[in-house]
């Protein structure tokens, strides 16, 4: 992968790269591991972008591929081995942002389901039922609904963190 | 709770540490340490089959009357045992505190050497393996009698005129010289193709890996 590459055509998606990584892992160097991972399958992918779509529609399809083949790979790879290996509880996640709301706001969003999650993450940055349903891959009538689901749950989770 | 969760969403990404992109250095660590990682495992699997079988085959083969079969067996599986030990002990060598590239490099200068030597002893195992299952049979023992006598036997009083070499029919030492002569011409396609059965997806992977590394070398 050239820098040229990367300067022009991941750098400035990187920030959602990197709000989808941190929706999906719990430590730092997982979080290194799955955004390295992604930078380099949009790098491998790109030849077969069309142009059907947006290149940040493109990028953040990839993205969220990415991340759910690599948690699934490391739910397989964990039930594997021995489960008596795994710690009881359910790992903490070991950063933080300088922004607490932005913290409870991301650990509220990590105990939806893995596609609700990627739901609320592509609403809050904007992007159209219609964009969402095609990254998803569902029908866009279900998205509203979906939504306003999501954000109730979330309001509840908060909720019961900030009171 | 007082900020909706947009509002929290937009604000808290607005603060200079929220989105700083990690260097994209030692891409390939962890996944070099991985496929060298998994192929150890497979490949001590196939060691530990290959010895197995050698042990599983030699009794048996004496409980149903062809030892010879048995104790060739046992001997070829144990010196391939023996060999892939040695290649074995060179990758457990392999540095893993080089840097990711140069330990890829490495793996794959140990596989190219690994495949050379499966090809050339490919050359010589099936045409091995096919002469000392026919011993096994010839000289076995069905009923007390010798199969290998038999057919000569039952050859001759079909074919008086057969010529016979230390007293085996000359036709058959053509048949088997024949045979063995195409399996040690083809032995090192066979030894491959058994390979590429075995390794091809990993080895296939290890390409695919230098090949981006390269590039993202250049």
């Amino acid at each position: 992968m050239s820098n040229d590459f990367y300067t022009s055509s991941i750098l400035p998606y990187s920030g959602i790269i990197i709000k989808i990584c941190r929706a999906y892992t719990d430590t730092q160097e997982d979080f290194e591991d799955y955004y390295q991972e992604v930078c380099l399958q949009i790098w491998r992918s790109h030849s077969n972008f069309k142009e059907q779509s947006k290149w940040s529609t493109w990028v953040y399809r990839i993205s969220l591929n990415v991340c759910l083949t690599l948690l699934k790979k490391k739910r397989n790879k964990e039930n594997h081995f021995a489960l008596d290996s795994l710690p009881d509880e359910a790992i903490e996640d070991s950063r933080s942002f300088v922004d607490e709301s932005l913290n409870q706001l991301y650990q509220a969003i990590k105990q939806l389901s893995e596609i609700d999650r990627a739901v609320i993450m592509l609403y809050l940055e904007e992007k159209s039922y219609q964009e969402i349903a095609e990254i998803i891959g569902t029908n866009p009538n279900n998205i509203g609904v979906r939504i306003k689901r999501i954000k109730e749950r979330l309001k509840k989770l908060l909720d019961g963190k900030v009171n | 709770m007082e900020k909706s969760i947009e509002t929290i969403w937009k604000e808290g990404f607005l603060k200079n540490d929220a989105l700083i992109a990690p260097k994209l250095n030692n891409l390939y660590n962890q996944k070099s340490i991985d496929i060298v990682d998994k192929f150890k495992r497979m490949y001590k699997i196939n060691r530990i089959a290959i010895i197995a079988f050698a042990f599983i085959i030699l009794p048996l083969s004496f409980l149903v009357k062809i030892p010879y079969m048995g104790i060739g067996m046992f001997f070829i599986f144990s010196l391939i045992t023996f060999i892939a030990n040695k290649f074995s002990e060179k990758l457990y060598k392999l540095d893993k505190t080089e840097s990711s590239y140069q330990y890829l490099i490495s793996f794959d200068n140990w596989v190219k050497e690994m495949a050379a030597t499966n090809t050339k002893l490919s050359r010589f195992l099936y045409p091995y393996v096919f002469i000392v299952m026919v011993s096994g049979f010839w000289f076995g023992s069905i009923g007390g009698d010798i199969p290998g006598n038999k057919l000569v036997n039952f050859i001759l009083l079909k074919f008086p005129n057969t010529y016979l070499i230390l007293g085996f029919p000359l036709i058959l030492i053509i048949i088997a010289l024949i045979i063995m002569s195409l399996l040690a011409y083809f032995g090192g396609h066979i030894g491959k193709w058994d390979l590429n059965l075995g390794y091809g997806r990993i080895i296939k992977r290890l390409k695919v890996l230098l090949a981006d590394m390269d590039e993202l070398r250049n």
